[in-house]
């Protein structure tokens, strides 16, 4: 009898603990996302104001210059594929993300609308490209900046893979991969924008937010910047980007025009460039989903297992116990 | 009914529950290492996604939706395995002092050199590699269970703890994958595959337990206790009363 009712107050402890697990779990993300400590910086985009003047591109590649990528002049072939990504001849070019370039000024027509969009990584609130790196060599800082260690990234490319929007880029012939197997595995580093971490830690703001002439980029803490997106959004009868993408980021966009339909033109446009140029044109299209949510959804059933593990285990050799017992 | 020839009797050696705890986490071990490999950015590199059926293997969604669902199936079969042995006190699988050097002398014996030293219930290599697959099953799950939470929304870790777990996961799966490799070539020696049957059917030929792993089967609570004369006629099948099963495991 006493073992039957230390099992049962064992189940019932299981069971309100896997109770608290799934509430805890089930919370929508915005729950966890909201910074406990208000440090969490965002970029609030207003594209009403943003000239496409190319301010912030500028400022981007001045600061970062010296942390651009300087391949080997022999380059290794990505075995057992017959080539490597190389973007050194196409350096200068300012108009899509490159290991050279980390933002860009996306410029287009939409229903007689011109807008201009920058474009760099969104430092989501849950990055996949940073918790599914399989080098554990990129984190999201404090300040909710994403950033890779260049030092220790093999150029796989599977953060791109992962990323709502493909965002990092790949730069053969440089880092970790030649002192390993050039070749064999590895194929390079992986470039974006790190939100000017270095300059966030001592407590600025990124270059392209201090380079802008017109106003459109505001930089602050998360949840202000949000506050600012929303009403600007209602304010101009407009549409906002960012938000709930990805299950949330740190960049907002407003825009006059409907995201779906800036997709739509940027599409258009993706469909005529050549393959390698499509890459570092990220789309836009409204509520993308977070490649963790399926995974994420499934930590309940790893909550699960050893509860049941651990109660057939107890069912089962107290059967054998009982039966050696009764003899 | 003329008895079986003696030759062909058999004696409990893995009762239900360690066949289950075992296949369970075997078959997780193999989904959570291919699917493990998937998130290595490799298969589409490598060309795996090429073969027939096998497109699904570059995509890095659903390895990982594998993975963690073998996950489940890993950590259960753990946690069956560690209460059951717990709880019925079999601990004759844990590494004794003095295995290293019975080892060495079992696999010299199996290249011809010099007599195998009686044996327990289980050979000194086996504790050994038990050891070595349980630890490192223990420390890939636990990593495992700090990236699981990592990916949760809402959950940074800093940098270094980040790195430190991603390669503590790589190397221990690294590990894993050696010992799951030694643990097959084992039956790649005759002298081993007697045990094979204990894993399927739970039992293996009593000529084998009597020579090989004597201090087992002559042991108060061994497989010989089995073979003293039954009440009844002995049948293949267990008896529906379970007695049977007291000496297994």
């Amino acid at each position: 009898m006493e073992s039957i009712s230390r099992r049962a107050f064992l189940g019932r402890g299981v069971l309100a603990g896997t109770v608290a697990a799934t509430a805890a779990i089930a919370k929508p993300a915005k729950a966890f996302a909201a910074p406990a400590t208000g440090q969490t910086k965002a970029t609030f985009i207003d594209l009403t104001k943003c000239a496409g003047c190319g301010a912030c591109v500028t400022a981007c590649r001045t600061k970062n210059t010296n942390r651009y990528p300087d391949p080997v002049d022999d380059i290794p072939v990505n075995w057992p594929t017959d080539g490597f990504e190389d973007w050194q001849e196409q350096r200068d070019d300012t108009d899509k993300l490159t290991p050279y370039n980390w933002i860009y000024v996306e410029q287009l027509e939409v229903d007689g609308v011109s807008v201009n969009i920058p474009r760099r990584c969104m430092h989501c609130d849950n990055p996949p490209c940073a918790n599914l790196c399989p080098f554990g060599v990129q984190e999201k800082t404090a300040e909710g900046a994403v950033v890779i260690d260049h030092s220790g990234c093999m150029g796989g490319a599977k953060c791109r893979d992962v990323c709502a929007w493909g965002i990092p880029q790949r730069q053969a012939g440089v880092g970790l991969y030649l002192n390993v197997l050039p070749g064999i595995m590895g194929g390079g580093v992986m470039y974006k924008c790190d939100m000017c971490a270095d300059r966030l830690a001592a407590g600025g703001v990124p270059a392209c937010v201090e380079a802008c002439p017109s106003g459109a980029v505001t930089f602050g803490d998360q949840e202000e910047m949000r506050a600012l997106a929303r009403a600007r959004t209602e304010e101009i009868g407009g549409h906002l980007y960012g938000d709930a993408e990805n299950g949330g980021t740190s960049t907002f966009y407003v825009s006059p025009v409907a995201f779906d339909r800036i997709d739509t033109a940027l599409s258009r446009k993706r469909i005529a460039l050549s393959k390698k140029n499509r890459t570092g044109v990220p789309h836009m299209k409204p509520n993308v989903g977070n490649r963790l949510d399926t995974a994420n959804d499934m930590a309940l059933g790893m909550a699960l297992g050893p509860v049941v593990g651990v109660a057939a285990a107890a069912i089962a050799a107290a059967k054998i116990v009982k039966g050696d017992d009764a003899e | 009914m003329s008895p079986r020839p003696a030759k062909k009797r058999t004696v409990a050696r893995q009762d239900l529950g360690n066949r289950i705890a075992h296949w369970l986490i075997a078959l997780s071990t193999f989904a959570l290492i291919f699917s493990g490999f998937g998130q290595m950015p490799m298969y589409a590199r490598y060309g795996v996604t090429d073969l027939p059926g096998m497109a699904w293997s570059g995509d890095f969604g659903i390895t990982l939706i594998v993975h963690y669902a073998a996950s489940i199936g890993l950590i259960t079969g753990i946690a069956f395995h560690i209460v059951y042995a717990l709880r019925l006190r079999r601990f004759d699988i844990l590494p004794r002092r003095g295995d290293v050097k019975e080892s060495v002398q079992i696999i010299g014996a199996m290249l011809g050199r010099g007599e195998e030293p009686p044996s327990h219930k289980y050979l000194a290599e086996q504790r050994l590699a038990y050891a070595f697959i349980g630890a490192n099953l223990l420390l890939v799950t636990a990593t495992g269970v700090v990236k699981v939470v990592k990916n949760l929304p809402g959950v940074l870790l800093p940098g270094p703890v980040l790195f430190w777990t991603t390669m503590l996961h790589n190397v221990a799966a690294m590990l894993l994958v050696l010992g799951v490799l030694a643990h097959l070539a084992a039956f790649l020696v005759k002298a081993n595959r007697p045990l094979l049957p204990a894993m399927f059917t739970g039992r293996v030929r009593e000529e084998y337990a009597r020579k090989r792993h004597p201090l087992w089967f002559d042991a108060e609570d061994g497989p010989r206790l089995e073979l003293l004369p039954q009440p009844t006629e002995r049948r293949r099948r267990p008896r529906p009363d379970g007695t049977q099963r007291k000496t297994a495991g």
